[in-house]
């Protein structure tokens, strides 16, 4: 049903979030360690939905936000924020910056299954 | 829902990251000291120990280890206002970080060993929470002068990205920004940001690296470039080669002086490279050959506690629970084996890193234009077998730039550009075989060259060109002349090669460049082999040579033709394939074993079969293989000797070489 990019320099971390989403039947994924990799990544493929990590070397999540949605191709694209840091007004910069949702770590199995079935279950160019 | 993960699975998981991030944690805090005793900051440092604290504290909480979460948010706080601050922290403050550090680390590993993680202890937190990083100071303005920056560049950069920038400049470094384009071509060649990354990080300090769209064309098919500002003491040309990219993508940013920036660039004499290794342990290598040592004695007298089972067996005592006591002894000395191998590990990248200034200077030396590119991957190997190959790896570059390459005119008026291009690159061909390539796009062999000046036969292949470009006789003529292109000292790589284990291929076409292909094994010392007896001495041979053990059937062997002062060889029929058969007893003039052949040790070189025929296969062991070295008794096909438990040196062949050796009839009758 889709191709999700998991965004986070932690090893361990992505495969939390992968082995979290796999109970969602029908989705694939692709790893990227960096946000320099993620941004190359959704250059040169199309996925369904992107999980980004905030804090990460070179260039962080809202960096990547803000690039992103400066791209007419990606505008619409569903991204979830996933960050440690759950402070209003890191929240408030990651929304602003374009993600569609906004969670914080520690989150439960359950927690992101729902915000990524919610979000793929919107019709695509939905308002996000 | 039944399907939905226990994240406290990914506690191993946890540790094991954790215990990297400690490292790079604690290394960070004693450059950042070291850094603040010299007076200076180290930003970089304290950027990425906030991240790894960070990177801790977010995986703690997923995995529920709470003691840590806390630790690691007061340290986070703390480093997040140094890190704002451009790399501010007192001096006084390291100890309590490096505390704080280590608080962490007891408790992963208390996880580790099963053990209870015990609370954070509420002193230490209250003396990390009083830490106030230092006057928080702007960025140095030093005579350095500012920095030139697009408008897309300089509004992607913080003020600690600016302020890295100046210190940089300050500190005599360069600070240069090179573009890369992503794109599906160069992904599959290994180049990606993150490769590229990593290349770059190698040479110097990445500062800030910017995306930025560029419309969409054949070359950028992503609409996407990243600009790279790095920090560093090395050449323009070198990040260019890194990055893979022409040296006209490499901007310097520093303002003055206005003209002639990448010329003055290109031209000073670059600094020791700066290399940053974090969490690494440097160990002599002599001291990793001694633990090796005295683990292959450890594998003999396992050897020896087997033979006395046997002979328990054989009369008649019940051995079972000894049996299995060895079969348990056995895999631990094979893990303890593969663990020792792991740590004598090299990054293959890093054994090239003295390639750029080596191809630096010939480039000079010979007024020959030279793009080097070099992709190692994550390759690694073996230490020994890395020092043992590099020398070899030097002299196939030294020909390519002295011999291949034409000079800019020559290759101008061919068509080509006029910088030669030369390329090492290498990867995990098998788990334990490595791939490495040198190749050039110089002015390729000439058959008929080499084999004049040799006097031999015109090669009817490349394989036979190799041949002859390794006869020893071969070198000093051709070095003089330096018109066939190759020859110097060929025979010393291919024995280097061979010596490894390994093989040596060439491809080359006139006017278009050559390519040297080996194949090596990414470590050696202990093989997986073959034991088997030739009248009635027993020999060993690596698992890896044999192609296959196949039976004999003396009545079905045919007769060859006669070769010149020699017995006509025999020949097996084998799936479509006619095999000669060779008789390893009369090779090494063992005497007679009285009776025919049964079996034979089918191997293949450069595509052509041979068989070796034995007496019996006695069966398959693991040895322990030391490389005879003395000059004096280099035999060909002979690669070292083993002890497999008896005392007795076993000689172990490498008949690969001796298939070699004898279709290029070179080897001296029964040498």
């Amino acid at each position: 049903m889709g191709e999700i990019l998991v965004v986070d320099d932690s090893k361990v971390m992505r495969e939390m979030i992968i082995a979290c989403l796999r109970a969602q039947p029908g989705l694939s994924f692709t790893q990227a360690a960096s946000g320099l990799e993620a941004i190359e990544k959704l250059s040169l493929k199309t996925f369904q939905l992107v999980v980004l990590d905030l804090n990460m070397p070179d260039i962080g999540g809202i960096e990547v936000l803000e690039f992103v949605r400066g791209q007419d191709k990606l505008r619409s694209l569903p991204i979830i924020v996933v960050t440690t840091r759950g402070d209003d007004a890191s929240r408030a910069t990651a929304l602003a910056a374009g993600a569609s949702r906004f969670m914080t770590k520690p989150f439960t199995p359950e927690k992101i299954l729902s915000e990524v079935r919610e979000l793929l279950e919107q019709p695509a160019g939905a308002p996000r | 829902m039944s399907d939905v993960v226990d994240l406290a699975e990914f506690r191993t998981a946890f540790v094991v990251e954790a215990e990297e991030l400690l490292t790079t944690a604690n290394t960070s805090l004693l450059d950042i000291e070291k850094a603040l005793r010299a007076g200076n900051k180290n930003i970089r440092a304290v950027r990425e120990l906030f991240r790894a604290v960070h990177t801790i504290k977010g995986l703690s909480s997923m995995v529920g280890i709470e003691p840590v979460v806390g630790i690691a948010h007061r340290l986070e706080t703390t480093l997040r206002a140094a890190d704002r601050a451009g790399g501010s922290l007192a001096l006084e403050s390291i100890d309590t970080l490096l505390e704080g550090v280590r608080a962490i680390a007891k408790r992963v590993r208390a996880l580790a060993d099963g053990q209870p993680v015990a609370e954070a202890p509420s002193e230490l937190l209250d003396r990390l929470e009083r830490l106030e990083s230092a006057t928080p100071s702007t960025a140095r303005q030093s005579g350095a002068g500012a920095l030139i920056l697009d408008a897309e560049i300089a509004g992607k950069l913080g003020a600690q990205d600016q302020a890295q920038l100046l210190e940089g400049l300050a500190q005599g470094r360069r600070a240069l920004r090179v573009d890369f384009i992503p794109s599906p071509l160069r992904a599959e060649a290994g180049s990606t940001i993150t490769s590229v990354r990593a290349r770059v990080a190698k040479i110097g300090d990445i500062v800030k690296v910017v995306p930025i769209s560029v419309p969409v064309t054949a070359d950028a098919p992503g609409g996407l470039k990243f600009g790279l500002l790095v920090v560093t003491s090395e050449s323009a040309q070198a990040l260019a080669d890194a990055v893979g990219v022409d040296p006209g993508m490499v901007y310097s940013l520093a303002a003055p002086p206005a003209a002639g920036i990448l010329g003055a660039v290109l031209e000073a004499e670059p600094e020791e490279p700066s290399v940053s290794r974090h969490g690494v342990v440097r160990v002599d290598v002599e001291r990793l050959d001694d633990v090796m040592e005295r683990l292959s004695t450890l594998v003999v007298t396992r050897f020896r506690l087997s033979r006395a089972l046997a002979e328990l067996a054989a009369a008649g005592a019940d051995v079972r629970a000894l049996a299995q006591i060895m079969n348990e002894n056995g895999r631990q000395l094979r893990d303890l084996r593969a663990a020792i191998l792991r740590v004598r590990m090299v990054p293959v990248s890093e054994v090239f890193e003295r390639v750029p200034l080596l191809v630096r200077g010939l480039s000079r030396a010979t007024g020959k234009q030279v793009r080097l590119v070099i992709d190692a991957g994550t390759a690694e190997v073996d230490k020994g077998v890395a020092e043992r190959l590099f020398p070899a790896v030097v002299h196939l570059v030294r020909n390519a730039v002295d011999h291949a390459f034409e000079s800019p005119d020559e290759r101008t008026r061919a068509g080509k550009p006029a910088e030669g291009a030369l390329t090492i690159a290498c990867f995990e061909r098998t788990n334990s075989q490595l791939e490495l390539t040198i190749s050039d796009d110089g002015r390729g062999i000439d058959r008929k060259l080499v084999a004049d000046r040799a006097h031999r036969p015109l090669p009817d292949s490349d394989a036979a060109l190799l041949e002859l470009l390794c006869l020893p006789g071969l070198s000093t003529r051709d070095e003089a002349t330096m018109t066939s292109g190759r020859g110097m000292g060929m025979d010393i790589v291919k024995r280097t090669v061979e010596q490894l284990g390994g093989e040596l291929t060439l491809q080359t076409r006139v006017g278009v460049g050559t390519r040297f292909v080996m194949h090596v094994p990414v470590s050696i010392s202990i093989v997986d082999a073959f034991t088997f007896e030739c009248a009635a001495q027993r020999f060993v041979v690596p698992v890896t040579m044999v192609e296959e053990v196949v039976d004999i059937d003396p009545a079905r062997l045919v007769r060859g033709p006669t070769r010149r002062g020699g017995e006509a060889p025999r020949l097996l029929e084998r799936r479509n394939e006619t095999v000669p058969v060779v008789q390893l007893e009369s090779l090494f003039r063992l005497g007679d074993r009285g009776g025919e052949a049964r079996k034979a040790l089918v191997v293949r070189r450069n595509g052509e079969p041979m068989a070796f025929s034995v007496d019996r296969m006695l069966g398959q062991q693991e040895v322990v293989v030391r490389p005879l070295e003395d000059p004096l008794v280099r035999v060909i096909g002979i690669s070292g000797a083993t002890d497999l438990g008896d005392g007795r040196p076993t000689l172990v062949l490498d008949l690969a070489a001796l298939s070699g050796a004898l279709s290029a009839a070179t080897l001296e009758p029964a040498a």
